[in-house]
């Protein structure tokens, strides 16, 4: 509990006065010869039941009376849990607002989202509170911003709601970082949040370090969770899974594959069906689909809409009716003509690569044109490395401008798969160098591949690739550290992959010559690996994008241009808002993570172990309280002084005697 | 009428003399052995008719009944009732709570001039009076005696009273009821702190015993109302454990036993029907024997 007048605190010891007093009087007994023992010692005999616990009563409420006295002239500030938590005043108030959609959930019966009741009863309780010095950590750049005042909080464009996931870990390792750099004194540390897992990564190896580091500061650091956990199980979420244009011989359309997933809840509304109108909105024309949805899944696929056939790439957007959140009603997307998937293969010599020429032409799809461009490592230079979405290269690796060439071709989301020479060399990119061709005296088989995710996942229908049938004569051996996609017998690493932010770096140990593989003859493996890496290359640099919001999407963002978006706020939070964007000639389309359709919410006890050993206390909150968190609660004290000693006076009052005089 | 005119304390003339008018009378029928103004069971020489008898040789001729025996021609006797003197029993309790006194003066004190009054009173009117100082035993004892120089041992007897020592007043009252033979006026005198079962076993064996009965119960107004401020550390005066007690916790529950057992005595006083006056300290001596007397004259003893 926090005090506006603490000192007054000081007197709580006369609390005791009564039992001092009492303890005093019991030492002044009088002495007395009496007579009449038979009845004080029958009295003695008899149960003293209600008579003693009425001594213990009235001095208990004597020393409440007291108590409470003291209390209401220290004019304490309390509610809830949060009074007796709440330490004096702070040196440094850090607030941690998560800004995530999931925080734009409204309470029941209210029109106040949690974010914003949150904002509002930070500002009402720091305010009472006080503190030197209020620093707000946001949830989408993590960075520290001095508040003038509390109030700052509500008018603020960064205490806005946003489509961008929160990281709590990495907004208190920010707080972390503020403390030591600022050396700041007792420090408070609020956190608003509505305790989303995907926004807590509460599995994160991060926190116990954040723990340990915490308890490192000296000056004390407290911390306050402000949490909004209520679920919203009949909150409706929709998402754009597929959007794909599809020119037939007189006419466009567009297919939309999209879910509409219903929030977590018991299951007890599985059974009722409701229907939900999704309104499309293509490019300015509007139109509504009636769905009738029961369980907590809807799935439309490939829902056909005719466009424009003169419309060769736009932007749209699906919506449902609003509901507890906003935030998750609308989802954007972009759509454009494939475009053609152009792969650069650069090898000493263009014969030793026809199977991989081969695996780059033939494009799955009839309507996308695959392009293949085979050059020499001299011509490097002259390549247009815009239109490039897979490079295969076999040959040397690049050295200098060469080398920077590829980076840069990487940096922009490019693919590159790089196949050893037969000259390994010595040169190093990515971290990687070719050591030495090794032959093997038996044919080699692929021991373990990744079958989970990248290159040599299994296909959508859920069959594996058939990589365990490829044989492995020579393979060369590389250094360096990567991620093993493939590894023959013994560990020896056959495909693997080099983390970079953008783009992607394969190494594949072995060439389809046929003295060195089965890749060629076995021809599956080969084509589907260049081609799911010549997809995500052409994804990477077509005409369209689609962002998750957050700092990821953020870069260059001041040259963004508002195609459409909900809230935008100011260019520099353009990534952190969902809608579209156009950049140069290119639409970005940006929305929120998978992640945050997720209901999940960490458990009391889960969070109390993210805490464990810090100062830490939580206070339940609900969207759309209008109850301040703390408030001065001196009255309460009041009339519990007043109603202690109403009770005392009750007790004390003599029974009704019974005359017991002398008579004859 | 004093061979020895000492000042007793106990004893105070003006009272005397305002108490001289009332006579000391019995309930019942007393066998003294000279005449005296009480009933006796027998017949005798006073001036009240009683009965004929039919006359049977031996009998004095001079009680023949003349005019009887001129109406019926048949010998009758007249007889008269019997006037005689009482034996007065007091039985003094001396145990250590009659040294109890809260209005300056105690219960023994107070024992004393009640005994004394009514002590002279009988001598005077020719009754004999006995004295028995009770306390675990008969401490010390006076036969029923009428003259005036026993008067004056009873009163150095009554003087020399000691309040001490625990009370066993059942055992001695079922004594003294066996060892007075013939019928007497008891007065116990004695604050009767004992259980009321065993006082009614006294009483009924008094009364079998064709004693007259009658008790001062001697209680202080303190004891009474048992009005403390303070926390007090009680002593027993009859030498059993002390007692520290918190008068506002133990004040409730000391009155409810003091109820009880008075509400006990009372119903064994209805039931025996002793003579029995519950005499506050604070009540002027004076008025507590008139009161005694005046009841006495109006229960006056059939026979």
């Amino acid at each position: 509990m926090t005090f506006l007048q603490p000192l007054l605190l000081a007197g709580l010891p006369l609390v005791a006065l009564p039992l001092i007093i009492h303890l005093i009087n019991q030492r002044r007994f009088q002495t007395l010869r009496w007579g009449a023992m038979m009845f004080l010692l029958a009295a003695n005999r008899m149960s003293r039941g209600f008579a003693k616990l009425r001594q213990w009563l009235i001095m208990l409420f004597r020393m409440l009376a007291i108590a409470a006295l003291i209390f209401a002239v220290s004019r304490p500030l309390a509610s809830g849990w949060l009074g007796l938590a709440a330490g004096g005043r702070a040196d440094t108030t850090l607030i941690l607002l998560d800004r995530s959609p999931s925080m734009q959930q409204r309470g029941s019966g209210s029109a106040a989202s949690k974010l914003e009741t949150g904002r509002q009863q930070l500002v009402q309780t720091l305010k009472l509170l006080g503190s030197s010095r209020w620093v707000l950590i946001e949830s989408t750049t993590n960075q520290p911003r001095d508040l003038e005042s509390p109030e700052a909080l509500l008018s603020l464009t960064e205490t806005e709601p946003t489509s961008a996931a929160a990281d709590l870990p990495s907004m208190l390792q920010a707080a972390h970082d503020y403390i030591q750099a600022n050396k700041s004194g007792h420090t408070e540390v609020w956190i608003c949040s509505d305790l989303r897992a995907n926004d807590w990564n509460a599995e994160s190896g991060r926190w116990q370090a954040l723990r340990d580091s915490f308890l490192e500061f000296a000056q004390g650091v407290r911390f306050h969770l402000l949490a909004y956990s209520q679920p919203a199980p009949e909150n409706l979420g929709i998402r754009v899974t597929e959007v794909r244009r599809l020119e037939t011989s007189d006419a466009a359309e567009l297919l939309v594959s999209l879910k509409v997933k219903r929030e977590a809840g018991d299951g007890q509304n599985d059974d009722v069906k409701t229907i939900v109108p999704i309104e499309f909105l293509i490019e300015g024309s509007r139109s509504v689909m009636n769905v009738e949805f029961s369980g907590r899944e809807y799935e439309l696929k490939d829902h056909r809409i005719p466009i424009e056939r003169a419309r060769k790439r736009g932007w749209g957007k699906v919506s449902i009716p609003a509901d507890e959140n906003p935030a998750d009603n609308d989802f954007y997307f972009a759509f454009s003509e494939p475009a053609p998937r152009h792969t650069l293969i650069v090898a000493d010599d263009p014969l030793a690569v026809r199977p991989l020429q081969l695996a780059a032409a033939i494009s799955p799809n009839p309507a996308v044109k695959n392009l293949v461009e085979i050059v020499t490592p001299d011509q490097v230079s002259s390549v247009e490395w815009e239109k490039v979405g897979l490079v295969l290269w076999h040959s040397q690796l690049p050295e200098a401008e060469a080398a920077k060439l590829v980076e840069s071709f990487v940096g922009r989301g490019g693919q590159m798969l790089f196949l050893p020479p037969r000259d390994p060399g010595s040169q190093e990119l990515f971290g990687i160098r070719w050591k030495q061709w090794i032959e093997s005296p038996k044919e080699l088989a692929v021991d373990t591949w990744r079958g989970d995710q990248d290159l040599l996942a299994h296909t959508l229908s859920g069959a594996a690739l058939p990589v365990g049938q490829l044989e492995v004569q020579k393979y060369c051996e590389i250094q360096g550290e990567l991620t093993p996609l493939a590894t023959l017998g013994g560990g020896v690493p056959l495909m693997g992959r080099v983390t970079t932010n953008r783009g992607g770096v394969y190494f594949c140990a072995t060439t389809p010559a046929l003295a060195d593989s089965s890749l060629a003859s076995n021809g599956v493996v080969l084509y589907i690996v260049v081609q799911r890496a010549l997809a995500a290359g052409a994804e990477a640099l077509g005409n369209t994008r689609q962002l998750v919001a957050g700092p990821a999407a953020s870069e260059n963002s001041v040259n963004w241009k508002v195609e459409a978006s909900s809230d935008p706020g100011y260019s520099t939070e353009y990534p952190f808002h969902r809608g579209v964007y156009s950049t140069d000639d290119k639409l970005l389309v940006v929305n929120r993570d998978a992640a945050e359709d997720q209901a999940p919410v960490l458990g009391e006890g889960r969070v109390a172990e993210l805490f464990k050993g810090l100062d830490f206390a939580r206070v339940d909150d609900s969207a759309g309280n209008l109850n301040s968190l703390i408030q001065e609660i001196w009255r309460l004290f009041l009339t519990m002084m007043m109603v202690a000693m109403v009770v005392e006076a009750g007790l004390c009052l003599p029974k009704v005697n019974r005359v017991t005089g002398a008579s004859t | 009428m004093f061979t020895e005119r000492r000042a007793r304390s106990f004893i105070d003339t003006h009272v005397l003399s305002r108490l001289a008018g009332v006579p000391l009378m019995a309930r019942r029928p007393m066998q003294g052995n000279v005449s005296g103004r009480h009933a006796s069971p027998h017949r005798g020489a006073s001036v009240e008719f009683a009965e004929y008898r039919k006359y049977v040789p031996g009998d004095d001729l001079r009680r023949l009944d003349w005019r009887a025996y001129g109406r019926s021609d048949r010998f009758y006797v007249k007889e008269y009732e019997a006037d005689t003197n009482l034996r007065a029993c007091f039985v003094l309790d001396t145990s250590g709570s009659m040294g109890f006194g809260s209005t300056g003066i105690t219960k023994i004190e107070y024992a004393r001039k009640i005994a004394g009054s009514l002590a002279y009173l009988a001598v005077q009117q020719g009754d004999a009076v006995g004295l028995s100082c009770v306390a675990q035993n008969i401490v010390r004892s006076l036969p029923p005696k009428r003259n005036a120089a026993h008067l004056m041992l009873l009163f150095d007897a009554l003087e020399q009273a000691e309040p001490k020592g625990d009370t066993q007043l059942a055992t001695v009252l079922h004594e003294l009821a066996e060892t007075t033979r013939q019928r007497a006026l008891i007065v116990i005198i004695s604050d009767l702190f004992i259980d009321p079962s065993l006082l009614r076993e006294c009483f009924q064996h008094l009364q079998f015993r064709r004693h007259d009965v009658a008790v001062f119960h001697l209680l202080d107004p303190l004891e009474l109302s048992f009005n403390f401020r303070r926390p007090m550390r009680f002593l027993d005066m009859e030498g059993g454990p002390a007692v520290f007690a918190e008068p506002n916790e133990i004040a409730e529950r000391y009155h409810k036993a003091l109820n009880l057992y008075l509400d006990g005595v009372k119903q064994v006083v209805l039931e025996s029907g002793v003579d029995y006056h519950r005499t506050s300290l604070a009540e002027n001596y004076e008025q507590t024997l008139l009161r005694f007397l005046v009841g006495r004259t109006r229960a006056k003893g059939v026979r």
